[in-house]
């Protein structure tokens, strides 16, 4: 092997063993299988993986396992992003970056290298899923398994998804405007947008052709197969109701048509341009362009417009700080919950955003998914923080937080929780007490899966990853379901529900309590 | 071996990291002293081609490597300030990893490294559970996998307890033969014993650069000690240079540096400290006479 390939051969190998030591790794996965299982009801509860026109079909190996291929894809596509876009910041965390950046190593061994990490990663977390799919097929399947089948589904819908998000993720950490927050919600609406586009091929009735080439999703390539193949666009994938009295239909799974060919390729291909755009963007983890010098310049822009506010919070701190004096439990829960709005003073905006828009009559199952998706942000960073800062012996150190850590990160949460939700809390106790402790147990849901994320993986994303997963869900059920509707956005939770979720948090509560008093008995 | 031309680098906001450094290397263990934030982590990061600089020119075997960086890479061991690891790797992973970015081939150079410094018997271990001085030793052994020419150490016993700071002293001194070794501190005792050469820095610009014996010819004269009172100290330590004070029965044994002595004491041989303080204080005077 030459020492290039070698090059290239070592940072993917890093790279994987990295990502598959790390606990989070298997949580993901995890709750990514049990989302099949969600999606793959037994028929007999009066929902299916795919419904068309009221029929279901049945659970063959083309039917799960392109069902399964989709949510794959909408994983990858949607969250594969969060769960990869640290390969390169973590280099630079490290400054193991600044010494691959003094070895003869080139930049563009480096990217190709991260960019086959994260392919690599991303491949071998979809295989994983795919065979647990396949173990569904022996639990819920009503025909023999047929691997060619199920195996072709996934060659079919995620390749392009897998390169696609790799090559972003690779050029966006590759430029430093776009490395942190900024790219991380831009990423989102980069990947809707193609998605749309797939979306407005078939609405358009073929007349946005060009379209396929950029269908890196693989969606516009599934309705157009199932249009042709069921002959209706009435279709609906994952945990669908559908009528018991229609036939149930064999649906054989996606093929692949001559005039597919073209686009599906290219939309495989089309993403490796990235790579050469973020070699001309790349750093090569020099210190005055990674913001790692005492230049103050280099200050990421979250920064300076967090600055901004700094004067809005530092007068709400001042205010709540008193609360926080004292060696009581209570106080060290108040003095962390003020720490994070010292920290992050748009919070505080947040908050007064919040409460303008319900003080204003914005409707509940439109704003609440909002502050949720915010919370998330806020309470993932709560557990987490303080192991990334270093600040873990100090803490220990002091007095109970060593041995209540997860209870103090919990209030902590809380507090901050509830501070931010006050108006909507209020707002709900107008609709009854059933719409309030829903919210509540929302609220504890929330701070509780945070919590115990965080101090189980030490690591925010998968909080994050695995909250919006399920926010998405969610969102797009919208109260269809009532068992997804936690936190009451539409009204339409039952108290099976809420005892639902209680008992989930108290579970992921009990958890990290186990997990964190084995990691100090292991210390 | 490495030529430093009137180098600077300079900040988007203005301010200078380093201001027209010049200086010229040969084999032997280099000391760059200095205080915290006076520039040696720049000027080392512009030496192993991390950064460019914004003017000047670096020379190595003649090599312009600001144009060529490569020619050094291929030459060059370094081990960066606050040097990190991968914490789900094991040691043996971890040098691996290194050597391939190197073009290091074969198993047996890694094995050979992790026995230099001492973490054979911990090989498989992951990197997580490593002690400081452990991590650092690993350090070394990455900057030294390829058999470097020139190896820049970056305040390397930062955080090291003090035998972990004399065994990585030691093996410094041994790989400096035949090589040109930089080792950035601000501890004056790391470099003392084993620098041929030691380079002070202030403030972005290079002060001085000499034999160590030369920096203390250059201090010679303006070492003081007394022995004075715990209430006269307490008014002292803020109008003189006090490079140590001992508590004793008599009083408080104090030495200090300055031009001339500001209260009545003995003349004593200077150390590298009181050297180093002296410049430090009194740079221009110092520099000159060095």
């Amino acid at each position: 092997m030459n020492d290039s390939l070698q090059r290239i051969a070592a940072i993917v190998r890093a790279d994987f063993l990295l990502r598959f030591r790390r606990p989070s790794t298997l949580i993901v996965f995890l709750l990514l299988s049990a989302f099949a299982y969600l999606w793959i009801p037994a028929p007999s509860t009066g929902r299916a993986l795919i419904q068309i026109n009221g029929h279901r079909a049945i659970y063959n190996s083309g039917a799960i396992g392109m069902g399964t291929a989709s949510l794959g894809m909408m994983f990858v596509g949607l969250f594969g992003y969060y769960v990869i876009s640290n390969a390169i910041r973590r280099d630079i965390v490290s400054r193991c970056g600044v010494i691959a950046a003094s070895t003869p190593m080139r930049s563009g061994e480096y990217l190709l290298g991260k960019f086959l990490g994260n392919l690599t990663f991303l491949a071998t977390f979809l295989a994983g899923f795919m065979l647990s799919s396949m173990a569904m097929l022996i639990v819920r399947g009503e025909a023999p398994i047929e691997p060619i089948v199920f195996v072709q589904q996934y060659l079919l819908l995620t390749p392009a998804a897998i390169i696609f998000v790799s090559a972003v993720a690779v050029l966006f950490e590759s430029i430093p405007f776009l490395a942190g927050k900024i790219g991380d919600v831009l990423y989102f609406f980069f990947w809707m947008t193609f998605l749309g586009l797939a979306v407005g091929d078939q609405v358009s009735g073929g007349k946005m052709n060009w379209a396929r080439c950029l269908d890196f999703s693989g969606f516009g390539f599934m309705i157009d197969q199932m249009t042709r193949t069921l002959h209706t666009d009435s279709v609906s994938i994952g945990a669908s109701e559908f009528d018991p009295t229609k036939t149930p239909i064999l649906f054989p799974g996606l093929t692949l048509q001559p005039e597919w060919i073209f686009p599906r390729i290219i939309s495989m291909l089309l993403p490796l341009l990235f790579l050469p755009l973020a070699g001309l963007f790349f750093h090569r983890f020099d210190p005055v362009r990674t913001g790692r010098t005492s230049d103050k310049t280099n200050r990421k822009w979250i920064g300076k417009i967090q600055s901004l506010f700094k004067p809005l919070s530092r007068r709400a701190v001042m205010m709540l700080m008193p609360l926080a004096r004292g060696q009581s439990f209570l106080a060290a829960i108040w003095a962390d919950a003020v720490l994070t709005l010292t920290l992050y003073p748009l919070v505080m905006v947040a908050f007064v955003g919040i409460t303008i828009a319900t003080i204003s009559g914005a409707p509940q199952d439109g704003l609440l998914p909002i502050v949720f998706a915010g919370l998330a942000i806020v309470v993932s960073d709560v557990s987490t923080r303080d192991r990334r800062a270093g600040t873990i012996a100090i803490l220990h150190g002091a007095p109970r937080l060593r041995e209540y850590f997860v209870w103090w990160k919990l209030g902590s949460a809380l507090v901050l929780s509830i501070i931010l939700c006050l108006a909507p809390i209020l707002r709900s106790a107008l609709d009854g007490l059933f719409a309030t402790a829903a919210l509540l147990v929302g609220i504890v849901f929330v701070s509780a899966l945070g919590t115990a994320l965080g101090v189980m993986t030490t690591n925010a994303k998968t909080f994050i990853v695995v909250f919006l997963s399920f926010w998405y869900v969610v969102v797009n059920d919208h109260g269809a379901t009532p068992t997804l509707d936690f936190a009451g956005f539409y009204d339409r939770g039952t108290s099976q529900t809420t005892f639902l979720y209680a008992s989930l948090s108290i579970a992921a509560l009990t958890a990290a309590q186990l997990f964190h008093r084995w990691k100090l008995a292991r210390a | 071996m490495l030529k430093i031309e009137a180098v600077s680098k300079r900040f988007r906001a203005g301010n200078y990291g380093v201001r027209d450094v010049s200086l010229e290397l040969k084999s032997g263990v280099i000391g760059l002293l200095g205080p915290n934030g006076a520039g040696k982590t720049t000027l080392l990061q512009m030496l192993a081609t991390v950064t460019r600089p914004t003017s000047g020119r670096i020379t190595f075997g003649g090599v312009d490597i600001v144009a060529r960086p490569n020619e050094l890479r291929r030459k060059l061991g370094y081990l960066p300030q606050d040097f990190g690891v991968y914490d789900n790797l094991t040691a043996l992973e971890f040098l691996t990893y290194f050597a391939a970015l190197k073009g290091v081939h074969g198993k047996q150079r890694v094995v050979e490294m992790l026995e230099t410094v001492n973490l054979h018997t911990v090989a498989n271990r992951s990197l997580g559970g490593f002690s400081g001085g452990m991590k650092q030793r690993l350090g070394i052994a990455q900057a030294l996998i390829n058999d470097p020419v020139f190896v820049i150490v970056d305040e390397p016993t930062a955080g090291l307890d003090p035998e972990e700071r004399v065994r990585f002293r030691n093996v410094l001194s041994e790989i400096g033969f035949g090589k040109l070794v930089i080792l950035s501190t601000h501890i004056v005792s790391d470099i003392e014993s084993i620098a041929t050469e030691i380079a002070v820095m202030k403030e972005g610009a290079l002060l001085t650069m000499a034999a160590p014996e030369t920096l203390l010819r250059g201090a010679a004269g303006h070492v003081w000690q007394s022995v004075v009172s715990s209430e006269e100290f307490d008014r002292l330590r803020t109008t003189l240079k006090i490079s140590s004070a001992i508590r004793k029965p008599d009083g408080v044994h104090i030495r200090f540096v300055g031009p001339a002595a500001a209260i009545s004491a003995t003349p004593v041989e200077p150390e590298m400290e009181d050297a180093f303080l002296y410049l430090m204080n009194f740079g221009d005077t110092a520099a000159r006479v060095a």
